[in-house]
């Protein structure tokens, strides 16, 4: 067996997905199933649209928020908690029950109560980040070997230091792969809670075009988000391999759920 | 039981010990919520410069005492002094060593060496400079740059030696340092141990279940007794230095060593009215 090089497997599946569209679009003559060829040849004129970039850089800027929101509550609390089992006694159930519920469910609740601006939206991107950060920091820092925070106690570092310059260390990979699935997380959240209150953003510009049958522009929006995600994981990735290139090769990414 | 009663503070030297261990006793409480005693009445002084191995089967505790001297556990009665003061905690008067290495994976080789004296404020370049030193002491050189998941087992036990050695701990507390390594490996450390001892002539406080290796490295060897751990002989061992592995394995009072406490491990290891088997 020939090993294919890489970056071809990732464009046959491509290839094949997008032929199977093609041929579901010709023989199933479905309303609302746009060709390849249509959709592909509406992606120029929505790219080239000032106004579908300023809808996409609002997203971008809600997400970069929620994110980053969601990352300074979540790692310090999963890190206490992998550090301090009353800590992890208190937040340990709380987490588990808040984590299967599907934040973008939330969102007619959380504009109730924060109307249908930036705040409520950002909110539920921090929500969506917060639980799978929050539970693999948790994981990371209770798995730091003993020793090594002993060995380090005995060369005077005090508690805080250890924290922070063994313990947050020692714990980053792991930490990246709930900062992976939060990348996710933060996409859908993102464009689903832009769906439901629609100011700005590129969900609300696909419904839009739903709700005015433009099917060519809503596919190749879903193309466009769709690349994001791919892009935003090869940015991620090549900050994964500078950051924890000492741990080897990464986990396999578990599905995420909204 | 009379027959394993502990001799009180056997072999304590005439000068102030450097570790002076009074009374200790250790009880960790069972998931059951009954307590399992670890130590029990525990004494013992090391003077400096003195090697000391402590010797026993697995499960007596021997760890535990180390450390408690380490400032890592708390015991659960009696104290520990170290140069006259209590122990209360971890400092880098006592260097650990131990069996899993604790390397600090994001860091190189280097980076572990030099770990500790950035730790206490050392600059970064001077730090370095004496690490290297210390890489080249453990015959690393040309390591320096490698990542501990690049190391081999025995590779990796020599980078910790060096992490602990660069902030110049004045005991060494070694818990079963090449108790996961090979056995060719194993000597070869153990040999290297020997030649650095022999020349800086630090404390050191070593924890094995290996009789050989106790009797060619100590001066002395604490022999424990298990559930609940007891101090039950110690053991001077007098043979001349430097030792050469060679001459030893020779030397008939080597040999006698290694079986007595060989028949005093044997004994101790079966089970034994009111204790666990």
């Amino acid at each position: 067996m020939r090993r294919l090089p890489a970056g071809l497997p990732p464009l046959l599946a491509l290839a094949g997905l997008l032929a199977a569209w093609e041929v579901a679009s010709r023989f199933l003559a479905l309303d609302g199933l746009p060709s390849v060829p249509a959709t592909l040849a509406a992606l120029p004129d929505l790219v080239a649209d000032p106004d579908f970039a300023r809808n996409l850089l609002a997203s971008l800027r809600r997400m970069a928020t929620g994110f980053c929101l969601a990352l300074a509550l979540a790692l310090p609390a999963g890190l206490a908690m992998g550090r301090s089992r009353t800590v992890a006694a208190l937040l340990n159930p709380l987490t588990m029950m808040v984590y299967p519920v599907p934040k973008a469910a939330l969102m007619p609740l959380i504009m109730l109560w924060l109307g249908v601006g930036d705040l409520a939206k950002t909110l539920v991107i921090v929500l969506g980040v917060s639980l799978p950060v929050l539970y693999h920091a948790y994981q990371g820092a209770r798995a730091v070997e003993e020793k090594m925070l002993w060995s380090a106690a005995a060369m005077g570092l005090s508690g805080p230091a250890r924290a922070a310059r063994v313990v947050l260390p020692a714990a980053l990979p792991e930490i990246l792969v709930g900062c992976r699935t939060g990348i996710v997380l933060a996409l859908i959240t993102m464009a689903t809670s832009e769906m439901i209150a629609r100011q700005s953003g590129i969900g609300a510009v696909l419904f839009n075009a739903l709700d005015l049958a433009q099917y060519e522009t809503v596919y190749a929006i879903i193309l466009v988000i769709g690349a994001l995600g791919v892009g935003l994981d090869v940015l991620f990735e090549g900050a994964r391999a500078r950051l924890v290139g000492w741990a080897g090769p990464p986990p396999a990414l578990a599905p995420a759920s909204a | 039981m009379s027959a394993l009663a502990v001799p009180r503070a056997a072999g304590a030297p005439a000068a102030a010990p450097q570790i002076a261990i009074e009374g200790l006793s250790k009880a960790f409480r069972r998931r059951d919520g009954t307590l399992h005693a670890a130590l029990s009445e525990i004494a013992l002084d090391v003077a400096e410069g003195e090697f000391v191995s402590i010797l026993g089967p697995s499960g007596c505790g021997k760890s535990t005492l180390l450390y408690i001297v380490g400032g890592f556990v708390a015991p659960s009665a009696g104290a520990v002094r170290v140069g006259g003061a209590p122990v209360t905690g971890p400092g880098p008067d006592r260097g650990p060593v131990f069996q899993e290495f604790a390397l600090f994976p994001w860091k190189t080789v280097l980076g572990n060496v030099a770990y500790g004296l950035r730790a206490q404020g050392v600059p970064r370049r001077e730090a370095e400079a004496r690490a290297r030193a210390l890489v080249a002491q453990v015959g690393l050189s040309g390591f320096e740059a490698f990542y501990p998941k690049e190391l081999s087992g025995g590779m990796k036990q020599r980078v910790a030696l060096a992490r602990t050695l660069a902030y110049d701990p004045a005991i060494l507390l070694m818990d079963e340092p090449f108790g996961a390594l090979d056995a060719h490996t194993r000597t070869r450390l153990q040999n290297d141990l020997l030649a650095l001892w022999e020349r800086d002539r630090k404390t050191v406080l070593f924890v094995t279940h290996g009789v050989d290796e106790a009797v060619f490295l100590s001066d002395r060897v604490v022999v424990m007794t298990r559930s609940p751990g007891r101090i039950r002989a110690v053991v001077d061992i007098d043979l001349p230095r430097p030792r050469h592995r060679a001459e030893l394995l020779l030397n008939p009072r080597y040999q006698r060593h290694v079986i007595a406490l060989e028949g005093m491990l044997e004994d101790g290891d079966g089970p034994r009215p009111g204790g666990r088997p």
